[in-house]
């Protein structure tokens, strides 16, 4: 095997090298280098935090050398490219890392809206609490586009008790989830979502404004 | 001297009535229709009261108020099919587009009334009764052994002397107020209007009283044979009556929710309440 051949698998492999492929990192110390600082980075970079991602002059000077030695150039439409093969055997060991970096960043940022959702699940008001403010969904707007577009002084009237029975909607599914097998908390959940059919029944009735 | 005087008074007083009338440009029409047994009326009129009573014979008598040339009474029937509609022109609104219905049916006709604005009114009938409004004060009195819906968005709903009946209101967030009120099936649901009940309960009735955020409070008297459930999520719960446990699976809990039985346990009531309070009064 020479050292062409085994940088053309060296992105595919995962670990595990196959006998001829031992034999040629037992036999070339530079594609043996190679692989040991590539298995060195992807470990280190598991350690790194989101605020040590690299610098935008990192970025650019990487960009620079790889424009420098002829590897990439303007974008050309017509043709798909990926980047690995444009980088050359030096440079492909920069996609394990780049790929490391873009995994912990999109960690991070999942694990800042799971917070953002958790601050927001603690300032919803406790079961019972009618809130003025509750949003209405997107078939409830629909709704009320219908009503203004008809009677525009209805509207007002409409989405006030849209956000009524919304909030009875809520805490009945609440207590229905919290207490399955309470036959009660189900009537509760029945009652509320035939209030809301009504209100819906009676916005879309043609005959009444 | 004076009769002279007293009749020119009397002369003015006449010409300013005929000319307020006549100012009022109110028209008036009639319409009447020969219906048989168990006919069906429909009304439907955006803005405007209307009232239905039992009137003499096979007939349907309808006196139609318009108080403009801006709206129109389209009518028809087939069968004993009624139908009456509040035909609103262009530029019509609730003052311009206002009728004013004075129905006469027969007892046993069913009635069916539509209107924003209301109010409705219906008395001494006995076949089915479907009310819908959006802010429609509603009044039922009198009524036995039909059917009677009532839907309003905020209309407050009255039902006095409603016997033998299978009721079912619902409302967002108009009160509901029902005196003397009986029935196979009374059901109210309500999110945030209060529910008053003033009756015995019957005989073998299905009552339900809910709500979501609105007050409960039912007063009976101490011969009612009810069994009884009440519940509060959030709100306070009382009970003035001395109630017989009864094995069920209903949780009990002091100030918040109470079961029990009284005299035969003749008719099942349920007083339910996310936020409200409730209150079993004693009359």
């Amino acid at each position: 095997m020479t050292c062409e051949e085994f940088e053309r698998v060296l992105p595919e492999l995962e670990g595990g090298h196959s006998i001829e492929q031992e034999a040629h990192l037992k036999s070339c110390s530079a594609c043996s280098d190679l692989v040991r600082d590539l298995n060195a980075i992807s470990q280190q970079a598991r350690h790194l935090q989101g605020s040590e991602e690299p610098s935008p002059w990192v970025w650019n000077s990487i960009e620079v050398s790889l424009r420098q030695e002829g590897l990439i150039s303007q974008p050309q439409p017509e043709r798909a490219r990926t980047l690995a093969p444009l980088l050359g055997w030096k440079l492909r060991w920069m996609v394990p890392l780049a790929a490391a970096f873009l995994i912990v960043f999109g960690v991070l940022l999942h694990e800042r809206g799971g917070v953002q959702r958790d601050l927001a699940k603690q300032t919803t008001p406790p079961a019972g609490v009618v809130t003025a403010d509750l949003v209405t969904s997107q078939e409830d707007e629909q709704l009320l586009n219908t009503v203004a577009a008809r009677t525009p002084s209805m509207r007002d009237a409409y989405e006030a008790n849209l956000r009524s029975v919304n909030a009875y909607i809520r805490d009945a599914k609440q207590s229905a989830d919290s207490n399955p097998n309470d036959e009660i908390a189900q009537q509760y959940l029945m009652n509320a979502y035939e209030q809301k059919a009504m209100v819906y029944e009676m916005a879309l009735d043609r005959s009444l404004p | 001297m004076y009769r002279k005087q007293s009749f020119a008074i009397l002369a003015a007083v006449m010409v300013l009535v005929l000319a307020t009338f006549a100012a009022a440009e109110t028209n008036r029409k009639e319409f009447h229709f020969k219906v048989g047994r168990r006919a069906s009326i429909s009304i439907i009129n955006q803005y405007g009261p209307i009232s239905v009573k039992p009137g003499p014979g096979k007939h349907v008598t309808v006196t139609a108020t318009l108080y403009s040339d801006k709206v129109e009474i389209d009518q028809s029937k087939s069968g004993k099919r009624v139908s009456i509609n509040s035909h609103l022109l262009e530029g019509a609104d609730a003052t311009t587009g206002r009728v004013d219905y004075e129905v006469l049916v027969p007892g046993d006709t069913n009635v069916t009334l539509r209107s924003t604005t209301g109010p409705l009114h219906v008395e001494r009938l006995y076949g089915d009764v479907i009310l819908e409004g959006n802010t429609a004060l509603v009044d039922v009195r009198d009524v036995s052994s039909g059917h009677v819906r009532i839907k309003t968005l905020n209309g407050a709903i009255t039902l006095t002397n409603v016997s033998d009946a299978h009721v079912e209101i619902t409302s967002v967030g108009g009160d509901v107020a029902l005196n003397a009120v009986n029935g196979s099936l009374v059901h109210v649901n309500s999110s945030s209007g209060k529910i008053h009940y003033d009756g015995d309960f019957g005989e073998a009735g299905d009552y339900s009283l809910t709500s979501h955020s609105g007050d409960i409070e039912a007063i009976a008297p101490s011969y009612a044979s009810i069994d009884v459930v009440a519940r509060s999520v959030q709100g306070k719960v009382e009970n003035d009556f001395p109630l017989l446990p009864e094995h069920t699976s209903f949780v009990t809990r002091a100030g918040s929710a109470f079961a029990g039985t009284m005299g035969k346990a003749a008719s099942s009531v349920k007083l339910l309440s996310f936020s409200g309070k409730i209150h079993l009064k004693k009359r």
